[in-house]
């Protein structure tokens, strides 16, 4: 049984190259940089991105945001390429994103056109009582631009919200690496409330400012651009990376200790080819397995509060010791410093 | 590569010539040597000379505007290279020896280009010692371009950060205090969002200059990141520093910045704080700083629902 791929993988040409890729290329042409050594290695022409015909695929994006680093050599570049992201002039899914009533409405978008928006990152919003938050999943095999990536839209979301609600919003980031040098990057781009060494990259804001009111909503214009946005999508015939979907496959399945054999017939192609397009991903199973067990089990200990013991019942481990040590493995701490550091508010 | 043929024309002509010339020279009136004859060594010392010669020379040119001081610099080089050029040409060919001219133009050119090289490096320090002057408030103690701000003329956070160790020691041993004021631009990505990233960016550009012009001589101004600013003030106690930020904030304030579009005037506003340094290090005072902007700040966060 094979099914039509409902997914994109990473050489899939279909990000519109004037979409994000041309915000990054305006932000380094804007500091100077030869339009010709900026786009080598990407088999892509200034002119025709320009002509609004290039279809990138993610490594060719990939590729560009390496050069415009390289190339830049500046601490900044990811936070002004962020500040441009959103709601930027993607179509329709843009306008839906302008014309939006609250942060709330503004975030389903951002998740539910994803491809469109946000192509190289797949956002993840989750609620409890007091919190929203927000993380991001690498869509397909980003490696070492991860962080540009993660970083960018961290500041693209803030930036947006910033501008459509008309003022700041107090979020909370955590960002999963040691405090680097260049903090005041993070000072002044992500807020006074940044803190380093977080066991994931994660936003967090208080429910309340979710359903605040914008200025520019404008409900009809919105639901018409979110219905081209649609459209767009079923053109395409995705919506969603296929890391994203073994992601969600993943975390929904992890009760019934997902095994890549059961996992590749979920997904109607053998075991050995979900291995080979995992590889050429930049990744293989047990890792994509590992991460949606984080996920979950820092979503059990933070959100939900569960003890040692009803994780490790929820994750399929014999006992908590073994939960600590793969806990500890997967975040560098165990589930009582975990507590201690970033105590749920 | 173009404009460097356009700007150094007669001097590059000149110096095919002449090399030419000594080529053709050599071959008319001598005959080449057999390669069994050839001294490696000395090809390699002498020949290597003469490539490293002309590769300064080219840097020279491709690095410096052109003017009285490039000039000297390029002639001191061009006879340096033509004298060991024709050092290099003995390796090659052998002449008779009746002949003594060759003696001539191996040897004379050198010592007038040794003068004329140092004369052009005299004229290069004082020139250096104008810029140096120009660059008062944007650079103190030490020079780093790699650590030059890609869009103003300023220094970057990791050039202060640098730089602060050195100035904290300094304060520490001499007794004297060291303040350090922060200037924040409010709701610049407006600015961005309504008058284009360009615009944006030449506000930074003004805003530079324009905090620069009210400083004092030994003040060092260095962009932060993004729409901050930092200024280092050595000998400056606390009340003195907060005079300050305050005259940079009002100067700000009354910037009266045009947009390039439309020329119409941009409304700026920034916050400032300052901090004095007590007991710490450059790491520690900048995020003492940080906090006391964060601080000074209008609480600007929209109100919940």
């Amino acid at each position: 049984m094979t099914l039509k791929a409902t997914w994109y993988e990473n050489d899939n040409r279909f990000i519109p190259g004037h979409w994000q890729p041309a915000v990054l290329v305006d932000l380094a042409l804007s500091r100077g940089i030869d339009s010709h050594r900026l786009l080598r290695g990407t088999g892509l022409f200034h002119e025709d991105l320009q002509a609004g015909k290039a279809r990138l695929c993610a490594q060719q994006f990939l590729q560009l945001i390496d050069n415009s680093e390289r190339l830049l050599a500046a601490a900044d570049t990811r936070f002004l390429f962020g500040q441009r992201l959103l709601p930027g002039y993607y179509g329709a899914a843009s306008h839906a994103l302008q014309h939006a009533a609250d942060l709330s409405q503004a975030l389903d978008i951002v998740c539910r056109y994803r491809a469109l928006i946000s192509p190289l990152l797949s956002p993840r919003v989750l609620l409890d009582e007091q919190n929203v938050y927000v993380y991001w999943l690498d869509t397909c095999g980003a490696g070492a631009q991860q962080r540009f990536l993660v970083e960018s839209a961290m500041t693209a979301l803030l930036a947006m919200s910033r501008w459509l609600a008309g003022a700041p919003l107090p979020w909370k980031v955590s960002i999963a690496q040691t405090r680097p040098r260049q903090v005041e990057q993070y000072w002044v781009n992500l807020g006074e409330d940044v803190r380093f060494d977080a066991p994931v990259d994660l936003l967090s804001l208080p429910r309340e400012y979710l359903h605040q009111p914008w200025p520019a909503a404008a409900p009809t214009a919105g639901q018409a651009a979110q219905q081209q946005s649609m459209q767009q999508l079923q053109e395409l015939g995705f919506d969603a990376s296929l890391l994203d979907h073994l992601y969600r496959h993943l975390l929904a399945n992890l009760r019934h200790q997902p095994q890549l054999e059961n996992v590749a017939l979920a997904f109607g192609m053998s075991p050995s080819t979900l291995k080979r397009k995992l590889h050429r991903h930049g990744t293989h199973f047990q890792e994509q397995l590992d991460l949606a067990r984080k996920h979950m089990a820092l979503y059990l200990y933070q959100i939900k509060g569960q003890s040692n013991e009803e994780v490790a019942a929820y994750l399929q481990f014999h006992d908590s010791t073994n939960l600590r040590r793969s806990f500890k493995r997967w975040t560098g701490l165990a589930p009582s410093a975990l507590r201690q550091l970033w105590p749920c508010d | 590569m173009t404009t460097l043929l356009k700007l150094h024309r007669l001097k590059l002509v000149v110096l095919l010539l002449a090399t030419n010339l000594a080529l053709l020279l050599h071959l008319a009136a001598g005959h080449i040597k057999p390669m069994s004859e050839w001294v490696w060594l000395d090809i390699l010392g002498e020949g290597g000379s003469t490539l490293l010669c002309l590769t300064w020379l080219g840097l020279v040119l491709k690095s410096r505007p052109a003017g009285r001081v490039t000039s000297f610099l390029a002639m001191g080089l061009g006879l340096v290279f033509f004298s060991w050029w024709v050092d290099t040409l003995d390796e090659f060919i052998r002449l008779p020896d009746s002949i003594v001219w060759d003696h001539w133009m191996e040897s004379a050119p050198m010592p007038f280009g040794l003068l004329l090289l140092t004369l052009g490096i005299y004229h290069w320090h004082r020139e250096q010692l104008a810029i140096s002057a120009q660059m008062e408030k944007r650079e103190r103690l030490f020079r780093e371009h790699r650590l030059f701000d890609s869009l103003t003329p300023l220094n970057t956070a990791e050039y202060l950060r640098q730089h602060l160790d050195q100035a904290l020691c300094q304060a520490r041993s001499a007794q004297q205090p060291l303040s350090l004021v922060i200037l924040d631009l409010d709701n610049f990505s407006r600015i961005n969002h309504l008058h284009g990233h360009a615009e944006g960016d030449r506000v930074l550009q003004a805003l530079s200059q324009l905090l620069v012009l009210n400083l004092r001589h030994q003040d060092l101004l260095c962009r932060l990141a993004g729409d901050r600013f930092v200024v280092m003030l050595p000998h400056t106690g606390e009340r003195q520093a907060q005079q300050l930020a305050e005259d940079l904030r009002l100067s700000v304030e009354h910037f009266a910045h045009k947009a390039r579009a439309h020329g119409e005037r941009l409304q700026l506003r920034a916050s400032v704080a300052c901090v004095m340094a007590l007991q710490d290090d450059a790491e520690s005072l900048l995020q003492r700083l940080n906090q006391a902007l964060a601080h000074a700040k209008p609480a600007l966060y929209a109100r919940s629902a």
